[in-house]
């Protein structure tokens, strides 16, 4: 990674694991819920949102969802983590291979894209289900790359409650995960939403995180030019340009659906509360 | 000697009677002859259009915080409406039970700050106050305005020994240090030295919504010397005492008393 986005994206781990588990504990407790359930894949987001979860309150559950494109490898390392966080009895695994073969023929398709999309929408009914029955949050595992790139399926692994590791890119997540004792396996795999066999998220990107992230950094939070930001890396412009196109393509994944003005005060418009509205009581 | 209290809570964003709760149990078992509490305190930062219907709970919430409050000064953050309709974002004084209004001159509309969509700013001429009160006379400016140079230096020439700034800094950048609260020391600083005067700053703290307050709350001498810090990232409250020996010994040896006021001329017309 160049040597200056690395000096930006250094993170102090010790800080921002207790700033993230004290904003967890206290997100859940406010919010009325009991708990967090998440998904567990056995991939490096869902490894480190598990551990923080673990360590911001004992009311947790995993769900492990694998289907046939989930490689042996993924349940072996979520195992792990249900290990580490000590989740022996809080933690279900849930084929879902069954209900992807209903979804699909009731449709009657058979492209990967489509099925994959299926599957990761299943799974979030599942974690909703799952988080009704026992009263907790659905805890998202996205990360900031995947959400400014739009790389997630919309309410697939993108509908959640919340998202403690959306303002950390893939690599910062990298970091913190070592430092939090996720094992280096896990932290080291190429990441994957396994939606489809031989699927990786660097191939479907066309680069590795560390570009992705760099060029991410500099184009919107130093808000350098694309020609800038290629020299500075060192590479092609076409490649920013790349990345430039799945974050302007993406933004509708991460906002709420438009409306279409009529009245004279319109959600979305210019009705603005903060979501802590729960809070307000007549005095 | 002035104690002054600094009460560094964390408000819950709408929920004005609970913050009121807090306030009122702060002020009664304090020993402090000022307390003083961050920037919209009663009400929280980020209120959003919340702040067209909080303004009259947190207006009732000042007059019972007033009654609370014994011969004690109070300085809570709170909504004022100025004018039907018209909502400042203020600072309630009270001493002996009365209750006065500071406004903020400067509104932070950028990056997460949207308070011109809401609040009108301060007229200088018209609510620029100094506050005397147990024998010291002091200043309050809300938070943005100590990012400028001239509402201390306005407060200090009118008389001012101590600038009170309750203040809602919300944290960003939280990489391997916080690059916030290195900059607000040196503003603090800053205008310790530049106006002989003592400074304290009344952080918020802790998160609404995706913000999260840092909390940090300082006193700085006139000699520019941190004299209290508050915790990082939770509630907190201490008290100070304000030697005004030390402030005559700072003024001795600074150029603050040699204010050009012809400089002001020619900043008009720029």
């Amino acid at each position: 990674m160049n040597e200056y986005v690395a000096q930006a994206l250094a993170i102090d781990c010790d800080k921002v694991a207790r700033y993230l588990v004290e904003r967890l504990r206290e997100y859940i407790e406010e919010s009325g819920a009991r708990g967090g359930v998440l998904g567990l894949s056995g991939g490096i987001d869902s490894s480190v949102v598990a551990v923080l979860l673990a360590k911001a309150t004992d009311n947790f559950f995993f769900l492990l969802m694998p289907s046939a494109s989930t490689p042996p490898r993924d349940m072996e390392d979520a195992m792990k983590i249900v290990k580490l966080t000590g989740a022996e009895r809080k933690h279900a695994v849930v084929p879902i291979d069954d209900y992807v073969k209903a979804m699909s023929s009731a449709v009657d398709v058979a492209d990967k894209r489509i099925v994959g999309n299926i599957k990761a929408r299943l799974r979030m009914v599942l974690l909703y289900a799952y988080a009704q029955k026992l009263g907790y949050l659905v805890v998202g595992t996205g990360d900031k790359s995947e959400i400014m790139l739009g790389y997630f399926t919309k309410y697939g692994d993108g509908g959640v409650d919340i998202l403690p590791i959306g303002d950390l890119y893939k690599t910062q997540v990298r970091q913190l995960g070592r430092c939090l004792g996720v094992p280096e396996e896990i932290v080291a795999k190429p990441p994957s939403p396994a939606l489809w066999e031989g699927q990786t998220a660097e191939g479907e990107i066309g680069a590795d995180y560390e570009t992705v992230d760099s060029v991410l950094y500099l184009r919107y939070e130093e808000m350098r030019t694309r020609e800038e930001t290629a020299a500075m890396l060192g590479i092609d412009v076409s490649v920013v340009d790349r990345i430039d196109a799945l974050v302007r393509r993406s933004q509708h994944k991460r906002l709420p659906p438009e409306i279409f003005r009529l009245s004279g005060r319109a959600v979305g418009s210019d009705w603005r509360y903060p979501r802590r509205y729960w809070n307000v009581r007549p005095w | 000697m002035v104690r002054i209290e600094l009460a560094q809570i964390r408000p819950f964003l709408g929920d004005v009677e609970r913050n009121f709760l807090k306030h009122r149990e702060i002020v009664e078992t304090s020993d402090a002859d000022c307390v003083v509490f961050p920037e919209l305190s009663l009400t929280g930062y980020v209120l959003k259009d919340l702040t067209f219907e909080l303004f009259r709970y947190s207006e009732k919430a000042v007059e019972k915080l007033a009654e609370a409050s014994g011969g004690k000064c109070v300085v809570a953050g709170t909504i004022k409406e100025v004018r039907p309709g018209v909502l400042r974002n203020s600072a309630a004084v009270i001493i002996n039970g009365e209750v006065d209004y500071v406004y903020k001159f400067y509104l932070p509309t950028y990056g997460l700050f949207e308070e011109r969509r809401y609040f009108q700013r301060g007229d200088p001429p018209r609510d620029l106050k100094t506050f005397q009160h147990a024998g010291i006379k002091f200043g309050v400016m809300i938070c943005e305005d100590a990012w400028h140079p001239e509402p201390a230096e306005a407060l200090a020439l009118m008389g001012a020994d101590l600038i009170l700034i309750p203040a809602a800094s919300p944290m960003r950048r939280l990489g391997r240090s916080l690059a916030i609260q290195d900059s607000w020391e040196a503003l603090l600083k800053a205008h310790a030295l530049m106006n002989a005067v003592w400074v304290t700053f009344v952080n918020t703290v802790g998160s609404q919504e995706e913000e999260f307050f840092w909390g940090g709350s300082m006193a700085v001498s006139p000699l520019g010397e941190v004299k209290l810090r508050l915790k990082l990232f939770e509630e907190d409250r201490a008290v100070y005492s304000i030697d005004l020996e030390e402030l005559r010994r700072a003024r001795f040896f600074s150029s603050f008393r040699d204010h050009i006021s012809s400089f002001h001329r020619v900043l008009a017309e720029l």
